[in-house]
């Protein structure tokens, strides 16, 4: 009961000042005090005031793991080891090193994160209508600016980097396409390549991984597919053409597709991982565990991790699952793995977490360490830009998408 | 950006509270970039499209966790291009799609299902149809109410093929600026989620525009705010709202998505700053009767 109260009383508090700085922002209110007849307020709202992790990434070297957070529209960093010494499994709030947030960042409906250790430099894509990457240093907190920020097509999610290419990889869910930039793009820059086309099979990707020991790049693919060559225009956007001929969409099955690292255009996959046996179902983030020589993937729709060989190849049962009642996983969104200390990092959108395990962690097993952006049990509204919403008059609910 | 998903909350839910179910998961065949939603009383289903695969998806209301639709839309003679709003004419038993990057709106019988040909389609440059979002159906007066661009665009309910609108409200009265979004219709009145964030995509599929050279500001960071908004259907030019909410009180800044519950004189508004969803109580809004036209019921200043 106390922590209800309590719970009510901090997302007042965040609901009120959000309010007191909208009013501050609002031209009506430099005026008068009293409200105009239009300016009526509303009588519930369902918000999230904590943060809600999407992607994560890990730096052993600095000792740092960062979330992506599209809710409140932040950046997070924790110490990757003191997670361990706080208070986050007592269920309590964990306090990270820095947050970064506020309206100069560029920071919105963020979804991938990558670290650059050797720069000190984190990568966030933002999903929605922002349509940019946004680089920051590691050492940036509050309202700052980014170090850099560059424009890429819309609906951008993954991310991954490669020191050997000099290259950053970006995935883009409606284009099916993953674009590639050179690594230190600023503003606006063409891709110096694109893998895009029938042939590369590729259908609402989402995560990516850059393999340099094996020159290969990984893409996990929720399987949604539009007519590729008709694919102009962006999903938020009218084309400059009008499309005239139906694309013949399809509903086809999730795969993770192997590429070779320089591939470009419309290039088949080096290996494809699709099937019934696979247990794909809305793989999120993905990420190569070189210790195992293995791809680890962020199961979202049946909250799983599941774990692939490298060569992997077919309809493949995975060589492991983490899944259970003990692992805590929820509907997770972002992996990465930290070789050094052999771990795997998972963010959870189901609840306000991120569970490290041992990267050779099978079953239900429990997670080593956990970092909580609110007190464990905090209920999760769960939206990311709910754009619709529809009435069910017979249950008297709200339905809100995602 | 986040988990696609259909989540159904209490009506009366209030604060951080999580969902009474989730429709999410490999079998719903949900996508992202869901940006219409309706509920079906009279069959007791809800109506959703899927952008990314050029899909509609039909799923039984009660519907929880991963489970495959009743029917699904999509293929080849569907005509389908990027759908991503959807409205149902309850009296005519249609759906109506708006499918953005084609600029057309498609209808459909209500049961349709697979690769099914529309039974009317309005497209083409005499319909100035571009960025096309929320759709609403008067079938009394026949009339079909079109978020469109910048305005509202006014069709005939039967219009079909490449038909100029025959009414358009639009101009600096309006308050609209952008990318005007949800759309509903309530005896004689559309009720609009006009969001003015401004949107700058600077590529065209993933080739870069040529005319590109500046990062935009962020188009949430628009200090224009955004507001809900109600016309009469057969309100024409440049015509202020009959009514509004809109302020810092409201909590609204760019405001898309939305729902009426007349029965409560409830309206219900997506604000994607926010990233929550917002209850106001309006009875004043729901009219007892279905006026042609009330000039004199606009909100008074």
């Amino acid at each position: 009961m106390i922590k209800k109260l309590a719970a009510a009383c901090a997302l007042g508090f965040v609901l009120l000042a959000t309010l007191a700085t909208l009013g501050r922002a609002a031209p009506q209110e430099s005026k008068s005090s009293k409200p105009a007849p239009e300016d009526i307020p509303p009588i519930r709202m369902i918000a999230d005031p904590y943060p809600a992790f999407n992607g994560i990434a890990v730096d052993a070297a600095n000792g740092v793991v960062a979330m992506s957070d599209p809710n409140r529209k932040s950046l997070l960093l924790y110490d990757r080891a003191r997670a361990s010494q706080g208070g986050a499994s007592r269920g309590e709030a964990s306090l990270p090193m820095r947050q970064i947030v506020g309206p100069d960042t560029f920071l919105g409906m963020i979804a991938g994160i990558i670290l650059d250790p050797r720069r000190q430099e984190i990568y966030t894509a933002n999903n929605d209508i922002e349509d940019t990457v946004v680089v920051m240093p590691y050492g940036a907190s509050g309202n700052v600016k980014p170090a850099r920020v560059f424009s890429v097509p819309h609906q951008a999610w993954g991310l991954a980097l490669s020191d050997v290419a000099d290259q950053i990889a970006v995935t883009v869910e409606v284009q099916n396409t993953i674009v590639f930039y050179r690594r230190q793009v600023k503003g606006v820059e063409a891709p110096v390549r694109i893998i895009r086309g029938p042939d590369t099979g590729l259908a609402d990707p989402h995560g990516i991984y850059w393999d340099e020991s094996h020159n290969e790049i990984g893409v996990a693919n929720h399987g949604n597919f539009r007519g590729v060559v008709k694919n102009t225009g962006g999903g938020c956007a009218p084309s400059f053409v009008v499309e005239d001929d139906a694309e013949a969409g399809e509903s086809r099955p999730p795969s993770i597709r192997i590429f070779a690292a320089g591939a470009k255009d419309d290039v088949r996959p080096l290996r494809v991982i699709q099937g019934a046996r696979t247990g794909l179902d809305w793989p999120m983030g993905i990420a190569y565990d070189p210790q195992h020589d293995a791809i680890v993937v962020a199961n979202n729709g049946d909250s799983s991790i599941l774990i692939f060989g490298r060569t992997s190849n077919g309809d493949v049962a995975p060589l492991g699952v983490i899944r259970g009642d003990r692992t805590g996983i929820s509907h997770p969104m972002g992996i990465a793995v930290d070789a050094q200390n052999g771990e795997m990092w998972v963010s959870n959108w189901g609840d306000h977490s991120a569970l490290a395990f041992a990267s050779g962690a099978r079953g239900n097993v429990a997670p080593k360490r956990i970092i909580r952006s609110a007190p464990a049990g905090m209920p999760t509204p769960g939206f990311g830009n709910p754009m619709a919403l529809a009435y069910d008059s017979k249950r008297d609910e709200l339905l809100v998408p995602n | 950006m986040t988990q696609p998903r259909i989540a159904a909350f209490a009506r009366l839910a209030n604060g951080d509270v999580a969902p009474n179910r989730l429709i999410t998961g490999q079998n719903t065949l949900l996508g992202r970039t869901i940006h219409g939603l309706a509920y079906d009383p009279t069959r007791d289903e809800i109506v959703v499209p899927n952008a990314l695969a050029d899909a509609v998806l039909v799923f039984r209301a009660a519907a929880a966790g991963s489970e495959h639709p009743l029917r699904v839309i999509q293929g080849p003679r569907t005509e389908l291009v990027t759908p991503h709003a959807v409205s149902l004419d309850l009296q005519n038993r249609e759906i109506l799609v708006a499918s953005l990057t084609g600029r057309r709106i498609n209808v459909f019988r209500w049961d349709a299902n697979g690769d099914a040909a529309p039974v009317r389609v309005i497209k083409g440059p005499k319909t100035e149809l571009g960025h096309v979002v929320g759709l609403a159906v008067d079938p009394d007066r026949n009339l079909l109410a079109v978020a469109n661009t910048r305005e509202i665009l006014i069709f005939n309910r039967r219009d079909d093929g490449d038909v100029a609108p025959r009414g358009r409200i639009a101009g600096p009265k309006t308050g609209i600026i952008d990318e005007p979004w949800q759309m509903e219709f309530y005896k004689g009145r559309i009720f609009l989620a006009a969001s003015n964030h401004f949107h700058q995509n600077l590529y065209d599929g993933v080739t870069l525009r040529p005319e590109a050279k500046v990062v935009p500001d962020d188009p949430w960071l628009n200090p224009i705010l955004g507001f809900m908004g109600i016309w009469n259907i057969t309100d024409n030019g440049d015509v202020a709202p009959l009514a509004m909410i809109r302020g810092s009180f409201s909590g609204l800044i760019h405001p898309v998505g939305l729902a009426l519950n007349p029965k409560d004189g409830e309206v219900y508004v997506s604000d994607s700053v926010r990233n929550g969803v917002l209850s106001f109580l309006v009875p004043q809004f729901f009219p007892q009767e279905n006026p042609t036209s009330n000039p004199d019921g606009r909100q008074a200043k």
